[in-house]
């Protein structure tokens, strides 16, 4: 099935993925606990967001392996409202 | 397995599951932009009210969500490999995440609702408890799912060259698990 | 006919577009009202004539959802229909039943309509579209059970479908849901929340599946697509419309005492109603574009494609234009409204009855497939007229309707109600031209039935392989 090195077994990919994913959701909620605000910070917390996202669409969802049309659902998704709430957040902070 | 190319035309599982996602993705972000959108009027009602949320109880809840889609990843892993066994026992716990996600969910519940806090208090909460409490019902309708696909994993449904099922009902738990990736963030925490 | 208790249909079939007929002379009174207030006043005032108008649409398009079950389930199910009898039966007594009700409406005054039939015992009267007396109402039920009791037989005992089964959900729905007409609460504020339980999860809802499962049939008949391809197709637009439309309601619950935060669920969610339509439109056409063979009832095809994109136009866009809270603010109960009530029913339910009427009448009157060429051609003609003249007797009152949002609700100086009325008396003359020629189309369509009959059956056109 898949050539393993025979001295040190891999980590499955999705487990890679599921823990870079812990770390970012520890992230955002340790700026949440410190509270920490601010547009800059929103935002930043906002990309960790979209970015977990983008992880699970492409390796748990397996778009990853998909060509086309499909490949763009999740990343519109994320890209759009992300957007959005991007320049929400940004009219909002005091401009 | 994995392979650089990418070489479906189409994602895992049933089209109409996909169709489903996407729909009710549409939804949800139609909600996250109201919600944006709504607090550049009422910045201060929205800062306030949300520091009366408890991010910890949502952190673990995102964990809660993350690790079950993990698992749902093992699951399909395992049908793959023509492990039913495995591949049961993995949409099982992946299950039981959704129940520790329910359960914590519901004590926030409870402690809000407790206080009288309800849809009219004000717009914050109206869209707090909206977008949490339309969550909170495609997380039981996902469990179920999952629950469905684990008893036919166990019956014998599904083997390594014919899996669709597992596809399709993984596919709608990843996207709760996407739903509540966002909404975190954007409810809890940026401010 | 691949069954003979398919023949039940066309009693169906023909007091549909008998009162269909009824339906616009009325329309044609109530349009000339609107102009010259006084006229047939006071033998039949404007409020008689409007419930009249409205009380024989729904009831026609009843029979045609019927005629369109009585139909379609024997051949769907491959079996007889379980009791012809019954179906006959329920034919007359429904048909008896509306005409009494409608003479009702018209020779005694409201309410003595009701003393004389005891309302008073259990009210339901009073209340738009749902104007009938409560005893009509009660047979409404019995021959709705009945209508479901011989359809679900006939559907238990044979061959389930999905068409079959999302058409008997639909049907099934709708009757269900008619009995919140007899729910009539004292506090206004649920009164009108429960009211639209019957007429938004009807039009907005149930009869949507109805709507989907005929076209998905006349689809498989008329293309020769594979049945699984059209039924996935059906599964998921139904549902598109369940999850739109549900929590849609909302979109009635803006201004009439309920929370606020209707304002926000009805808007999100009804702002996705269109997305069942689009998906209708995009779905017929495609299944004509990869359609295996020519069938010979062009007429059918041209009326099946027409409701998808009419359906879309009126129910999906034009409802979508006055969907979002903050614009319904100004626009509720306008001629906006009446636009977009106008093109919606006739796009989606008038249509896909008279598309069922069209694929199944040439075949319930003796014919393999198709009516003449000469038949066909007419018929067509009559979709052009009367499609064409929705959407212009549309347009004139979505102009109406923003003159009169502008001059009585948003400006400065907003101006009295009836003031605005005679300003917008242009469109109104406009709409009741077009609504003349409606009738012609009508009438056109009418005569189709008639011409042709000694004529040939269309031939079929091989399929370029």
């Amino acid at each position: 099935m898949n050539p393993r090195s025979e001295h040190r077994p891999m980590p499955r990919p999705c487990t890679l993925v599921y823990l870079v994913m812990l770390l970012l959701t520890l992230l955002t909620w340790l700026i949440g606990k410190t509270g920490i605000t601010g547009l800059p910070v929103a935002l930043g917390v906002l990309l960790l967001a979209l970015l977990k996202g983008q992880l699970v669409g492409d390796w748990f969802m397996g778009l990853r392996g998909v060509r086309g049309l499909w490949r763009w659902a999740v990343i519109l998704w994320l890209a759009i409202p992300g957007a959005l709430i991007s320049v929400a957040f940004y009219l909002s902070s005091g401009a | 397995m994995n392979s650089r190319q990418p070489d479906r035309r189409y994602p895992p599982g049933d089209l109409a599951i996909w169709i489903f996602i996407l729909a009710e993705l549409s939804v949800f972000a139609i909600f996250f932009a109201a919600y944006a959108f709504t607090r550049m009027n009422n910045v201060e009602l929205f800062n306030e009210f949300q520091q009366s949320l408890d991010p910890t109880s949502a952190m673990l809840n995102t964990i809660a969500l993350i690790t079950s889609s993990y698992f749902v990843v093992r699951a399909l892993a395992a049908i793959r490999e023509d492990n039913r066994e495995g591949c049961e026992s993995w949409l099982w716990a992946a299950c039981a995440m959704g129940g520790v996600f329910l359960a914590i969910k519901s004590a926030e519940y409870a402690h809000h609702f407790g206080m009288g806090i309800n849809l009219s208090t004000n717009t914050f909460y109206m869209f707090y408890i909206s977008l949490t409490f339309f969550h909170f019902m495609h997380v039981i309708l996902g469990m179920v799912i999952l629950a469905a696909v684990a008893v036919k994993t166990r019956q014998g449904a599904y083997s390594a060259d014919e899996h669709t099922g597992v596809e399709t009902g993984g596919s709608y738990w990843h996207m709760v698990d996407l739903v509540w990736l966002i909404l975190f963030p954007l409810v809890y925490v940026m401010r | 006919m691949q069954y003979q208790s398919q023949s039940v249909a066309k009693l169906y079939f023909i007091a549909a577009i008998g009162l269909f007929v009824g339906q616009i002379l009325f329309g044609l009174i109530i349009g000339l009202q609107y102009l010259m207030g006084d006229f047939m006043f006071p033998e039949i005032p404007f409020n008689v004539a409007r419930m009249t108008h409205t009380n024989l649409l729904i009831v026609w398009l009843l029979f045609g959802f019927m005629g369109a079950a009585y139909y379609l389930v024997p051949e769907e199910a491959e079996r007889e229909l379980e009791s012809p009898l019954l179906a006959k039966l329920m034919f007359w007594i429904f048909l008896v039943a509306g005409a009494l009700t409608v003479l009702g409406y018209l020779l005694v005054p409201y309410s003595g309509l009701a003393q004389m039939t005891a309302n008073s015992l259990m009210p339901t009267m009073g209340r738009e579209f749902l104007e009938q007396p409560t005893i009509t109402k009660i047979g409404i039920v019995v021959v709705a059970l009945a209508f479901l009791y011989n359809i679900g037989m006939t559907i238990l005992k044979g061959r389930k479908t999905v068409v079959n089964l999302v058409l008997l959900i639909g049907l099934a729905g709708l009757a269900v849901l008619f009995l919140f007409a007899f729910y009539n609460p004292a506090n206004v504020v649920l009164d009108k929340f429960f009211w639209w339980w019957v007429v938004h999860l009807w039009v907005e809802g149930v009869w949507e599946l109805i709507l989907g499962s005929i076209l998905a049939f006349v689809l498989i008949k008329t293309t020769g697509v594979d049945r699984e391809v059209i039924e996935k197709w059906l599964y998921v637009i139904i549902a598109m419309t369940l999850i739109t439309g549900i929590i849609g309601t909302g979109h009635h619950y803006y201004w009439i005492g309920t929370p606020e935060y209707w304002q926000w669920w009805g808007s999100i969610f009804s702002a996705m109603e269109p997305i069942p339509f689009f998906m209708m439109t995009v779905f017929a056409f495609n299944m004509v574009n990869k359609r295996r063979r020519n069938h010979p009832n062009k007429a059918a095809v041209l009326w099946a494609l027409g409701t998808a994109t009419m359906a879309f136009l009126g129910a999906g866009v034009w409802g979508f234009l006055h969907t979002l809270s903050p614009v319904n603010f100004y626009t509720h109960g306008t001629q906006i409204t009446a636009a977009h009530g106008h093109m919606a029913f006739y796009g989606a339910y008038v249509m896909i009855v008279l598309t069922i009427i069209s694929y199944a009448m040439p075949i319930l009157r003796g014919r393999q497939a198709a009516n003449s060429n000469r038949s066909q051609v007419l018929e067509m003609w009559s979709f052009w007229l009367m499609t064409v003249s929705i959407v212009f007797i549309t347009l004139f009152l979505t102009a109406a309707g923003i003159l009169q949002v502008y001059l009585q609700r948003f400006s400065d100086t907003a101006m009295p109600f009836m003031v605005v009325q005679d300003k917008i008396a242009l469109f109104y003359w406009l709409r009741e031209l077009t609504g003349v020629i409606f009738l012609i189309g009508l009438v056109v369509y009418i005569a189709s039935f008639f011409v042709g009959n000694d004529e040939p059956e269309a031939s079929v056109e091989p399929t370029a392989e």
